[in-house]
């Protein structure tokens, strides 16, 4: 946690809390026989909710997104892009203070500035060429900082995959945006930024689509992680599940080891006692589960 | 006939100090390999593949998906634990596997991991990597932290988790813009493994080596 600042600030994380395990409380009772994985005890439903989605994707925001891309000119794709990317610097902005990333805030404030006068109105972006690069921060992010428990993997529909810390966190990007406030002009033009994202997903959806045997959990997985890289903001991070994996799998290997040289069956000599060193390492592994690795 | 018999010394000697010669140097080839074997370093493994990924990248398309496959192998499974990579993939079910299904998983998850580079890696387009830094985790691991560096775009941030097997380092995950292999793997293969059983798995698995060499 790296800052918990007024009482507000507190309670706010509470309620949040209160609401993220009432809100996974009230149907874990849901089947769980298929369910494999812990974050996603709705599985079947998430499963249902992603169908649906991939026919939406198949039949409207597909088609859609390739005939924005074959109609529309590259620059003008840049420039919606652009664009509605400089109104959410706001909310970056604040979730920069909010996890007290002070220096990244001036950083974010001086791209907003640069790109909306510079950059016309932020259909340039001016300021990455002058080296202020651009950083992901939003509600969701700004709650894991301050410790609020990630809760349940939701397939949303229509939205796509979410958190039940997600969902807050949406929903307060959404009022942090002043897209939501400005009239017609620009929230029509909204639709065109939807359109913009799912064109440049194209290409990440075709890799799962080959990439994936089982699309749903690949999914899954990779949206989980890419938040939680986000969260860390790039630093590496193995977590909990598969650090445990890597030390089933050191211990299996120890054991075979120690199996292979008690094995040769006969005289006494043969039998050798487990190497010292091997069996500190499976003690201290076994004793730091958290360790990395 | 003393003359022959110190021919005959002579001779002797020099099939000797030959044999020694010989046998010295196959000593010397011998330790200059096992010593080539364990300078390189993590860093150095990782490196070694990359070179070779852009090197069938650069032929991509002469070589075409099998000449990929071909020159890929043996350069993915030396510098892979695919072993381990299998094994820690399925997890618990690897107990519950017979010896039989588990050289089958291994064999078929190893072809799917060669296929999976000669699909992905079959063209070139400017791209190199960038070392950028080394570190050392708990219990005998190394983080080697590279880039992909592609012309025109953002940086693909790859990180290679290394462990030492034998004498040598090896590739036991990667890391690209913080989505683990193993770990994606790792969920997808125990979901489908509980849901629809192992022989749907090693069937999925087919399929796709299936479609990645028709494309």
């Amino acid at each position: 946690m790296r800052i918990v600042g007024s009482k507000r600030q507190r309670i706010v994380v509470v309620f949040l809390c209160a609401q993220a395990y009432g809100l996974s409380g009230c149907t874990t009772t849901a089947n769980q026989d298929l369910s494999v994985s812990e974050v996603d005890p709705y599985e079947n439903i998430n499963r249902k909710v992603y169908a649906f989605n991939m026919t939406v994707d198949e039949y409207v925001a597909e088609p859609v997104a390739k005939a924005y891309k074959t109609v529309t000119p590259d620059v003008v794709q840049t420039g919606v892009n652009n664009f509605f990317g400089n109104l959410k610097t706001i909310n970056t902005v604040i979730n920069d203070v909010l996890q007290g990333k002070f220096q990244q805030s001036a950083e974010d404030s001086g791209r907003f500035l640069v790109n909306s006068t510079m950059g016309l109105g932020g259909l340039l972006d001016i300021a990455a060429d002058m080296g202020l690069e651009h950083h992901e921060e939003d509600f969701d992010q700004t709650f894991a900082v301050w410790g609020v428990p990630q809760g349940s993997y939701l397939m949303l529909p229509f939205l796509g995959p979410s958190t039940t810390r997600g969902i807050p966190g949406a929903v307060l990007d959404t009022a942090a945006n002043p897209a939501t406030y400005v009239g017609m002009p620009v929230q029509a033009l909204q639709v065109l930024e939807v359109v913009n994202a799912r064109a440049n997903a194209d290409g990440a959806l075709k890799f799962i689509d080959e990439a994936a045997l089982d699309p749903y959990v690949f999914t899954r997985e990779s949206y989980l992680q890419w938040r939680n890289n986000l969260i860390n903001d790039g630093n590496v991070e193995i977590d909990d599940d598969l650090n445990e994996a890597l030390l089933d799998f050191d211990e299996a290997l120890f054991d075979e080891v120690s199996d292979a040289e008690t094995e040769p069956e006969g005289s006494l000599d043969n039998i050798k006692p487990i190497p010292v060193e091997d069996a500190s390492e499976a003690v201290k592994a076994q004793s730091i589960p958290n360790q990395e690795f | 006939m003393p003359e022959i018999s110190v021919f005959g010394v002579f001779m002797y000697q020099s099939l000797i100090i030959n044999k020694i010669s010989v046998l010295f140097l196959l000593f010397l080839l011998s330790l200059t390999e096992v010593y080539a074997e364990d300078i390189l370093s993590a860093r150095e493994v990782v490196e070694n593949f990359q070179a070779e990924l852009l090197d069938v990248m650069k032929n991509g398309k002469e070589l075409g998906y099998e000449g990929r496959f071909d020159k890929l192998e043996k350069p993915v499974s030396e510098s892979h634990d695919l072993n381990m990579i299998a094994r820690v993939v399925v997890g618990r079910e690897w107990e519950n596997m017979s010896s039989d299904q588990q050289e089958k998983f291994v064999e078929v998850f190893s072809r799917f991991s060669v296929a999976a580079y000669a699909h992905n890696f079959k063209e070139y387009s400017g791209e190199s990597f960038k070392f950028e830094s080394e570190e050392e985790t708990g219990r005998g691991g190394v983080i080697v932290h590279t880039y992909l560096v592609i012309p025109d775009d953002k940086d693909v941030k790859f990180d290679y988790m290394l462990k030492k097997k034998g004498n040598g380092w090896r590739i036991i995950n990667i890391i690209a813009n913080g989505v683990s292999d193993l770990a994606l793997r790792r969920s997808e293969y125990s979901s489908i493994l509980k849901r629809d059983g192992y022989e749907m798995l090693i069937e999925k698995i087919s399929e796709k080596i299936d479609l990645y060499s028709k494309q």
